[in-house]
């Protein structure tokens, strides 16, 4: 019955861990009282331990392998399924076809260990045959998605996760002020009082991993980073970052090595990262178009 | 493919993201008073056919402190009503008895078996346990108990350590429990033995009065019981493990209950009088228990049996299983099937007869003469949004008891001394 999780004092309050989503998670709470975080530790455990389940492409049966597997039949999904498909549909459009879910099985073919083969043309094509977001048919209580197709919520699950935490905290402890971060992607929903200070977030420079280059203040909003710091594919000289582009099939060219934006929430934060990176050479041009605060490393 | 001429899209993903972002109305109703706690409430019936009937709400709250310690609370309302069988034996003729409480009388029909009709109580009980997780191998528990009726009252502490073996595989229990309760019958602790006075064979309330206090004792008595457990707990592959216990119970004071009487019959078989009972203040039991537990085909299994014998000759064996199907990942159903058999206390008779020497410990009561019981029973549960669960059951009992080997006389041959008794459980429980 023993969890993974783990708390410790700190001079402003309590700092607690535990691995979810294959990330470190981590949670930054600004409450004396140790049965308070003892409680928004377990909770924000359990929550991202739920989401995992329910969507992790690595969990067989889950709610994502049915879809997946339902051979082109429609599946009933629940109203939380359904506000992840929505969100997903408004990403897709907004970034004219360039995030798109659908392409779980072109996803699947880059494997991102450093010297991993690139697939070959003829397999990309077959998989892109299956990449569509336009045929993913779903209403509030149903969904149908082609037989080849595999849907990958992977762009969005982890931001998710960290949100669905932080404001469920932000509902039950509405006066603690708490950083939510799993694996980078950080919200705090509470606004940290002025008479604290923000809390400092370090973000790492892709060429001296693990040292804080940059440390950020913030004191309530999310942060998000798109990279390839640590995912990327490198073969004659020439690096593959993880962002792949569903049209080309191919990792995007002259993508930054890793972008991290400010926003309301870190679905919103993560988003433009990934649409970001998606812009390759623009980046930057795009993020200062947004009006959003932003890191880029290249 | 530039995404440059939407210049909004930050702030449309921020206004799609609220959707998700946001707990809808499903988080927002989480209930405060409730947050962190683990509830099982349910409701349950019980009826004896033309007997007694019982109505049960029970309260089952737990909390997690963090992985360390977690505190469960009890709380138990029951209400019952109805009659139980005295021990008196049913006759031809109608026969006239003295409530406990020595004020007025009620009459039992003929051929009918005699049933105290002034049963009737309502009690609280009130449990709390807490565990601890000492290390990774070890666990301790204490909790502490009170119940109280009207009559009756009940306060117990218990405690237990557990060590774990083998990678949990072995889990081995010690555990004890002490109890102290207190009687105060109505119309005080009958004299063991002694004769029921009836009012219409005295010439006046004043001489009956003074006859029915010969018969009463102290208003108060009380025991006490000490419980010990030995358990060990092994895993045996991944679908099943198994259970084994010894436990040893040791009561020591007023064991008497003090409304039950023996008819003393002459001859014919025909009541001349009543006597109060009277058992041993002491009772030694042991027990012995085995569990089998595990995933059939996906279904779930468990049997069990258990062995208990006491100082007082009573020895029993309890078969019990359940079968757990699940139709859905939401929706399942449950078969239940239990078997008892019991021998009779060495001072269990149905009667006494006239003349003989009185012996130093008599009881008619039923529930400790010889007897076997079914039970069979299904239960329905569906996992509702939100990890709650609704389940309900319902159980037929049947307690058929037997003659221990005892010679009818005369009329008691043309009488029903062993009636059958019929039950009905029904139990609906809400969990959140």
């Amino acid at each position: 019955m023993r969890m993974n999780t783990q708390l410790k004092q700190q001079t402003w309050g309590f700092s607690g861990s535990f691995r979810a989503m294959a990330s470190p998670c981590e949670l930054l709470i600004a409450t004396d009282d140790k049965q308070v975080a003892m409680q928004m530790l377990q909770l924000a455990s359990d929550e991202a331990q739920r989401i995992e389940a329910k969507y992790s492409r690595f969990i067989s049966a889950n709610v994502l392998w049915q879809i997946n597997h339902a051979q082109g039949k429609s599946v009933a999904i629940d109203a939380e399924t359904y506000q992840l498909l929505l969100f997903a549909q408004q990403c897709y459009q907004l970034s004219d076809g360039l995030f798109d879910i659908s392409a779980g099985k072109l996803m699947r073919l880059w494997r991102f260990d450093k010297n991993s083969a690139i697939p070959t043309p003829e397999i990309l094509n077959q998989a892109l045959l299956a990449v569509d977001f336009e045929q993913v048919k779903f209403t509030t209580t149903e969904l149908q998605i082609p037989t080849e197709m595999y849907l990958d919520f992977g762009g969005i699950g982890k931001e998710y996760a960290v949100d669905r935490v932080a404001n469920t905290l932000a509902q039950r402890w509405p006066d603690i002020s708490v950083l939510v971060n799993f694996g980078g992607d950080i919200a705090c929903p509470v606004k940290r009082v002025a008479e604290c200070s923000p809390w400092q977030v370090g973000i790492e420079d892709p060429q001296r991993l693990d040292q804080a280059l940059v440390s950020l203040q913030i004191r309530q909003g999310a942060l998000a980073t798109s990279g390839d710091t640590r995912r990327y594919i490198e073969l004659d000289g020439v690096r593959y970052g993880h962002i792949i582009n569903p049209k080309t099939g191919y990792p995007v060219v002259h993508a930054p090595r890793s972008v991290t934006v400010l926003g309301p929430n870190c679905l919103t934060a993560g988003m433009l990262a990934t649409m970001a990176m998606l812009q390759g050479e623009q980046a930057e041009d795009f993020l200062t178009e947004q009006q959003v605060q932003f890191k880029i490393y290249r | 493919m530039q995404l440059t001429h939407k210049k909004n899209i930050a702030q449309a993903l921020a206004i799609a993201s609220c959707g998700l972002v946001n707990p809808v109305a499903e988080a927002a109703t989480d209930d405060r008073f409730f947050s962190g706690w683990d509830i099982d409430a349910a409701l349950m019936y019980y009826g004896e056919q033309d007997r007694v009937q019982a109505i049960e709400a029970i309260g089952d709250f737990q909390k997690q402190y963090d992985d360390e310690s977690q505190l469960n609370l009890k709380v138990v309302f029951d209400s019952l009503t109805g009659a139980s069988a005295s021990g008196a034996v049913a006759q031809s003729q109608h026969q006239t008895f003295t409530r406990p409480s020595g004020d007025g009388q009620y009459i039992v029909g003929a051929g009918d078996t005699p049933l105290d009709d002034s049963f009737k109580d309502t009690r609280l009980q009130l449990s709390a346990n807490w565990i601890e997780q000492l290390s990774l191998e070890w666990q301790s528990n204490i909790g502490v108990y009170g119940s109280r009726e009207f009559d009756y009252t009940s306060l117990g502490v218990n405690g237990g350590i557990e060590r774990s073996l083998n990678k949990d595989n072995t889990t081995l229990a010690i555990s004890a429990a002490y109890t102290y309760d207190l009687l105060e019958p109505v119309g005080a602790k009958p004299v063991p033995l002694s004769a029921m006075a009836i009012r219409q064979d005295f010439i006046s309330e004043q001489a009956f009065r003074q006859a029915f206090n010969l018969t009463r004792g102290d208003d108060s008595d009380d025991k006490q019981t000490l419980d010990l457990i030995l358990g060990l707990t092994q895993i045996i592959n991944a679908n099943w493990l198994m259970q084994f216990n010894y436990g040893l119970s040791s009561v020591a004071g007023y064991l008497t209950d003090p409304y039950k009487i023996l008819s003393v019959v002459d001859n014919s078989g025909t009541s001349q009088q009543y006597r109060y009972e009277h058992r041993p203040d002491s009772r030694l039991k042991h027990s012995l228990f085995a569990l089998a537990k595990g995933v059939v085909a996906g279904d779930i299994v468990d049997i069990s049996y258990r062995y208990n014998s006491d100082d007082w000759d009573i020895n029993s064996h309890t078969f019990d299983g359940h079968y757990r199907h699940y139709f859905s990942d939401d929706f399942y159903g449950q078969l239940h099937l239990r078997y008892y058999l019991q021998s009779a206390a060495e001072f269990y008779q149905p009667f006494l007869l006239m003349g003989s020497i009185l012996p130093e410990y008599a009881s008619a009561d039923y529930r400790i003469g010889e007897m076997t019981t079914y039970t069979f029973g299904i239960k329905f549960g569906h996992k509702l949004k939100g990890d709650h669960e609704l389940s309900y059951r319902l159980e037929w009992y049947q307690q058929t008891p037997k003659n221990n080997g005892t010679a009818l006389v005369g009329q008691l041959q043309q009488h029903e001394l062993f009636p059958s008794l019929t039950a009905v459980i029904a139990q609906v429980s809400y969990s959140f």
